[in-house]
């Protein structure tokens, strides 16, 4: 049984090789045989997960040595979960896709990665140790780069060039806590890191941690490392995009998870962290996606904003300690929301753009209309992802909530050491409720312009008659994915009920209670958050995020350029301030040797003559021509007037050069020979009458 | 038998290489067949040896005292040998094809067959006067091969190139002539040679020369700042960058490191001195600062040797660990980055061959051209950036891990510069990858319909390195094993 770990994650990845050969045959049995592949590991999973939960016992599979360090996966409910929801996911877009991207170049390119990306997320999902999921994460982070620069579009080359750098600074930092997390704990085993904070009480292990969260963080899409998200959604392709929104984050999700629930089990310090973080995000993310003019940039927006209530419930999770049933199910549960939610509203976002080409509010206005369809998926996500009750996101929310006011409660009645004062509590809760609020205001806004409101331009109203705007196959899996929002909504007891208990052993949580999520306390909650959310619509709408022109009412963004953190922060940071630093150490440090070899030509190593010789002249001329030079300088130093100085090293030695070259023209004279043979004759002749007259 | 192998496998590509000019050949494939069998005997004849793997050495010549030519075959060397023996066959194969549009070619392989025995014979040192000797010799064989287009640019480049190695050499030397003078013996012996009762209190001055020793090594694994000579030396063809300066030339200077700390002068002594926190720093920041420099060069040739300068600075790293674990670092760095390097390079040098494009930005689009080099390039990228499943992530991660093991801060700065580095690696590589398979919106392919892939003789030993490299990604856990047994 345990191999079928292994075949899950081999499925998809032989798949991608073969669509792609299929690909270069026929298109469209590629198109299928991709769906069928998707079919093939959702039901493998789901078949994987029935024989699991007859047995009851994880599935454990380890493949040693494999990578170096061995692959170890696992099979608990949580993960089971979540292979299904992804496999699900996948499922729907692929079968999405076909029609989707018919008029697409690169398609084959797009199925070998999309199947690719199927097999690594599996493989996150289906981790036991840090080190499987670091393989399994970059690899995701690398093969989901193709999706996002897909269309190879100048701004989608742009945007995945800014994912592939978040995702692969998140991976390296995730890496070095990695590597600090193993020498301190010998083990990355999830099962044996449990507690592990209060074991090391050192500073390394935070380090550690913060690191891997970082990794985690960027891909989930925290504040500050978001950026990616609104830049890469809406260049993406909608079944790309609904799979980074849904699956992918929750990837990083799923890490963070494991920190708060296993490496700083009841650390507190560490929940409030994370709550602080998820409740910056939160708020960041719904106020974005409120001003934002473009669909899709709406929805990825609003995506950074439910990461942020993902990270509230986990955040408070940590905070709660022992009590932290409510917000683990919170937590799990509205991760499977969001999935779900937003493969749902990105689908129906790409049906929009499948038809039109255009994201801009002000060019799709009015395209929902009598489009009772897209209207029902639309406006069910809408709802769901407002938290309306009798929908999904109500569930999820309402749990966070509760967790929120136990936390309070717990505070104030002693249980609990209080991290934050009840004060700072009670304004983290209002601040969660008028998120939830601003979700209601963006969501309203984005069907009041699509379902509602006419196009300014008449005529443009008039071309968004045609109905053909779908094929059955895509609506199908985009039927059954909307039906689920209000099926789990409607019955949380049955189903999400029992979505949590899959969840349990993975977080530890001990035994899940029956909860009345209708009770008109839980209610009040989400009516609060409804009526900001209308108050907001109201305010803001018609005011501030609206403009009158010539045309009628255009829907603007009224945030100044410069407040993007990528434009006016990352990128001069890294592509500015960091090269010119490094710009000018480089130089120098180029230059040093050479300039050494130079410095040394010039000076020890030089052409020069050999002491010993001299320019011109001899010794003898060069030293009594320095005497009466150094003379001569001397005998005029006093005088005012400048005279003609002479070289007498010169002269002198010209003297001699004249006197050697008379002496060489006198030597090589006849005369001179004569006269040399005629004194030697004459000493001869002398010689002989000396010794003559001697006798 | 197998002792005297150890000789014969140094002289024998020397003959071969010397024979070129001298026998008759009627025409090119003549030659190719005669230096490729011959390149194929010797590499037999390299992994006989190691097989056999002899215990005792062999004496060649003998100066004064304990000052021999010796050869021995130990773990280190059989890594160097045995990785230098695998790779020439193949990179011959692929020279043949690069140097149809060269000239003067009976030269180029003339030296670039004896540049083989000499490689070996640094392999195969036993103590570290023959090692100095060959490193020596190995300078003057490859002047000629840098020089070989006798361009201005290659004159210049070659010049510098000997300026920079002598250079270096006689910092090693001053570091060779402390170990005779105070080592017990200048065999090379795990744990280090130094005889602690004749140092005294002169641990500085050995300390020092230490670090100039490193640093004259270094020159030729192209340490920050003596790096400059080896992005100049791109200049020569395409095998020559690739074998050389990717694989034989700056891997000798890297091993000769290793020599020098782990074999002469030790880690014991060495471990948590000020030197160590020297080099480690040099170390560490020529990893980031060859990156960096590759990020900015965009002719594509020198882009991969900054790159190499990065990456060597990697095994350095191991060696500045001194620990037993930053040894099997290097050391499988030292592999794994020779096959990754020496694949990036010779898909480069196939781009280049097949294009005559030379610089980055013209690359727009061509990996729909020539698909199997594009692909073997974006596997190479992926390796050298350490994504797990290649072979690069493994050497990395056993020297980051090495690094943290250590305990030391530089240490741990070290790997988080080994991570920048890895993200840096991700631009140039990637940028390259991305330009090749994603021109943009419009592109038309007719721009580059002319191109193709090269032929077998060029793609052959890509293919071999892939699967080399795809391999040890996977299933790497024997041969770090086999590391770790060498120590």
């Amino acid at each position: 049984m345990e191999q079928y770990l292994g075949v899950l994650i081999l499925v998809p990845m032989v798949g991608a090789f073969l669509s792609f050969i299929i690909g270069e045959k026929s298109e469209k049995i590629r198109d299928y045989f991709a769906i069928g592949m998707t079919a093939l590991t959702f039901l493998l999973v789901i078949f994987t997960g029935h024989a699991f939960l007859k047995n009851g016992t994880d599935l454990v599979l380890e493949i040693k040595e494999f990578c170096g360090f061995g692959l170890h996966l696992k099979l608990d409910g949580f993960r089971f979960l979540y292979a299904a929801i992804a496999s699900f996911a996948w499922l729907v877009s692929t079968a999405f896709s076909q029609e989707y991207f018919a008029h697409y170049g690169h398609k084959n390119r797009y199925y070998f990665f999309l199947l690719t990306t199927l097999s690594a997320t599996l493989g996150i999902f289906l981790s036991a140790d840090f080190f499987t999921l670091f393989l399994f994460f970059e690899i995701m982070s690398f093969t989901s780069y193709v999706w996002v620069a897909q269309d190879e579009k100048k701004e989608s080359l742009r945007a995945a060039a800014t994912y592939l750098t978040v995702a692969v600074l998140g991976g390296l930092v995730m890496l070095m806590g990695i590597f600090l997390l193993y020498h301190l704990a010998g083990t990355l085993y999830f099962d044996e890191l449990v507690g592990l904070s209060q074991r090391y009480p050192g500073k390394e292990l935070w380090i550690a941690g913060f690191c891997i969260f970082f990794g985690f963080g960027a891909k989930a899409g925290a504040f500050p490392l978001h950026i990616w998200l609104p830049k890469a959604h809406p260049v993406a392709p909608a079944p790309a995009s609904a799979l980074l929104s849904g699956i992918l984050t929750k990837a990083g999700i799923y890490g963070v998870l494991l920190l708060t629930g296993y490496l700083f089990l009841g650390e507190t310090t560490w929940g409030a962290f994370v709550l602080v973080l998820g409740i910056i995000t939160m708020v960041l993310g719904a106020f974005l996606a409120l001003c934002s003019i473009d669909l899709k940039r709406t929805l990825a927006c609003s995506s950074v904003s439910q990461i942020g209530f993902i990270l509230v419930a986990i955040g408070m999770s940590g905070l709660l300690g022992e009590e932290n049933l409510l917000a683990v199910q919170g937590a799990m549960l509205h991760m499977v929301n969001h999935s779900l939610l937003k493969l749902v509203l990105f689908l129906a976002a790409g049906i929009v753009f499948m038809n039109l080409h255009q994201l801009d509010l002000n060019e799709i206005q009015g395209f929902g209309k009598h489009k009772p369809f897209l209207t029902m998926l639309f406006v069910f996500g809408a709802l769901g992802l407002g938290g309306v009750p009798l929908f999904n996101g109500y569930i999820s929310k309402t749990l966070i909530h509760e967790s929120m006011v136990e936390y309070m409660e717990l505070c104030q009645e002693g249980l609990l050491q209080p991290v934050f004062s009840f004060s700072v509590m009670k304004t983290m809760e209002w601040i969660f409720l008028c998120s939830g609020g601003l979700t209601v205001a963006y969501m309203t806004k984005l069907c009041v312009v699509l379902f509602v409101q006419d196009n300014n331009n008449a005529q443009k109203q008039q071309s968004f008659q045609n109905q053909n705007y779908i094929k059955p196959v895509s609506a199908i899996g985009l039927c059954i994915s909307a039906i689920l929002l209000p099926v789990l909504g409607a019955f949380p007891t049955q189903t999400m009920g029992k979505i949590a208990a899959l969840g349990e052993t993975f977080m530890g949580v001990e035994e899940v209670p029956d909860i009345a999520y209708f009770s008109l306390q839980n209610l009040k909650g989400s009516f609060i958050s409804i009526a900001i959310g209308v108050v907001l619509y109201l305010l803001l709408v018609p005011t501030v995020l609206q403009k009158k022109t010539a045309e009628g009412k255009v829907y603007i963004n009224p945030l100044p350029s410069y407040l993007d953190l990528e434009n006016s922060f990352y990128r001069p940071l890294l592509l500015v301030v960091f090269p010119s630093i490094a710009r000018v150490l480089c130089r120098f440090l180029d230059c040093l040797v050479d300039s050494l070899v130079v410095f040394l030509r010039h000076t020890i190593f030089r052409d020069s003559a050999l002491p010993h010789e001299l320019e011109e002249g001899t010794w003898l001329t060069d030293s009594v021509g320095k005497l009466l030079n150094a003379f001569q300088t001397g005998l005029f130093s006093g005088k005012k007037e400048k005279r003609q100085t002479i070289d007498y090293r010169h002269k002198l030695a010209l003297m001699h050069r004249e006197r050697i070259e008379n002496q060489t023209i006198i030597n090589r004279s006849l005369s001179y020979g004569l006269m040399l043979f005629c004194i030697g004759l004459m000493i001869t002749v002398a010689y002989l009458l000396i010794s003559l007259s001697r006798g | 038998m197998s002792v005297s192998l150890l000789c014969i496998v140094i002289l024998f590509p020397m003959l071969v290489g010397a024979l070129i000019p001298v026998l008759p050949f009627s025409n090119r494939k003549q030659m190719e067949l005669y230096l490729f069998a011959m390149v194929v005997l010797n590499s037999l004849l390299v992994w006989t040896l190691i097989l056999l793997h002899p215990a005792e050495s062999l004496t060649v010549a003998k100066f004064t005292g304990n000052l021999t030519i010796t050869f021995r075959l130990d773990g280190m060397g059989m890594v160097f040998a045995g990785l230098v023996a695998t790779l020439w066959p193949f990179a011959t194969l692929y020279a043949f094809e690069y140097m149809t549009k060269e000239s003067h070619e009976k030269v180029f392989f003339f030296f670039y067959t004896m540049t083989y025995g000499v490689t070996l014979g640094i392999a195969l040192a036993e103590n570290i006067l023959t090692m100095y000797f060959f490193y020596e010799l190995l300078t003057l064989v490859t002047v000629p091969l840098v020089m070989h287009t006798l361009t201005r640019e290659a004159i210049l480049a070659s010049r510098k190139y000997l300026y920079y190695s002598l250079g270096g050499a006689a910092f090693a030397f001053i570091g060779m002539i402390f170990i005779i003078l105070y080592g017990d013996t200048i065999s090379f012996t795990y744990g280090g040679v130094l005889d602690l009762h004749k140092i005294g209190n002169r641990v500085d001055i050995l300390l020092l020369i230490y670090v100039f020793s490193f640093m004259g090594f270094g020159v030729k694994a192209a340490i920050c700042p003596f790096n400059s000579w080896l992005p100049q030396a791109g200049v020569a063809p395409t095998p020559v960058t690739a074998l050389l300066h990717a694989v034989a030339v700056v891997k000798s200077g890297a091993f000769a490191i290793l020599r020098l700390t782990y074999f002469s002068y030790g880690m014991e002594f060495l471990r948590g001195t000020w030197a160590q926190q020297v080099v480690l720093a040099i170390t560490s920041f020529t990893i980031v600062y060859g990156c960096g420099r590759a990020i900015k060069e965009t002719h594509l040739k020198r882009r991969l040797a900054y790159s190499t300068i990065s990456n060597l600075s990697y095994i350095l790293f191991g060696a500045a660990l001194m620990s037993p674990a930053g040894l099997v670092g290097a050391l499988s760095h030292l592999v794994f980055h020779a096959f990754m390097k020496i694949t990036s390079f010779f898909c480069a040098g196939a781009i280049m061959h097949q294009t005559e494009k030379h610089y980055v930005h013209e690359l727009d689009g061509l990996g729909y051209a020539m698909p199997k080099t594009f692909t073997i390039f974006t596997l190479s990228a992926l390796a050298l950036m350490g994504v797990p499943g290649l072979a690069g992530f493994i050497s990395k991660w056993n020297l980051a891990y090495a690094g943290i093991e250590s305990g030391l801060p530089l240490g741990y700065i070290g790997v988080g510069c080994l991570l920048v580095s890895a993200l840096f690696t991700a631009i140039y590589m990637m940028t390259i990858v991305i330009r090749g398979f994603f021109p943009g919106e419009g592109f038309d392919k007719n721009q580059v319909a002319s191109f193709q892939d090269p032929n077998w003789k060029m793609l052959l030993p890509l293919c071999f390195f892939t699967v080399f490299i795809l391999y040890f990604g996977l299933f790497s856990s024997s041969f770090i094993g086999f590391l770790q047994s060498l120590i």
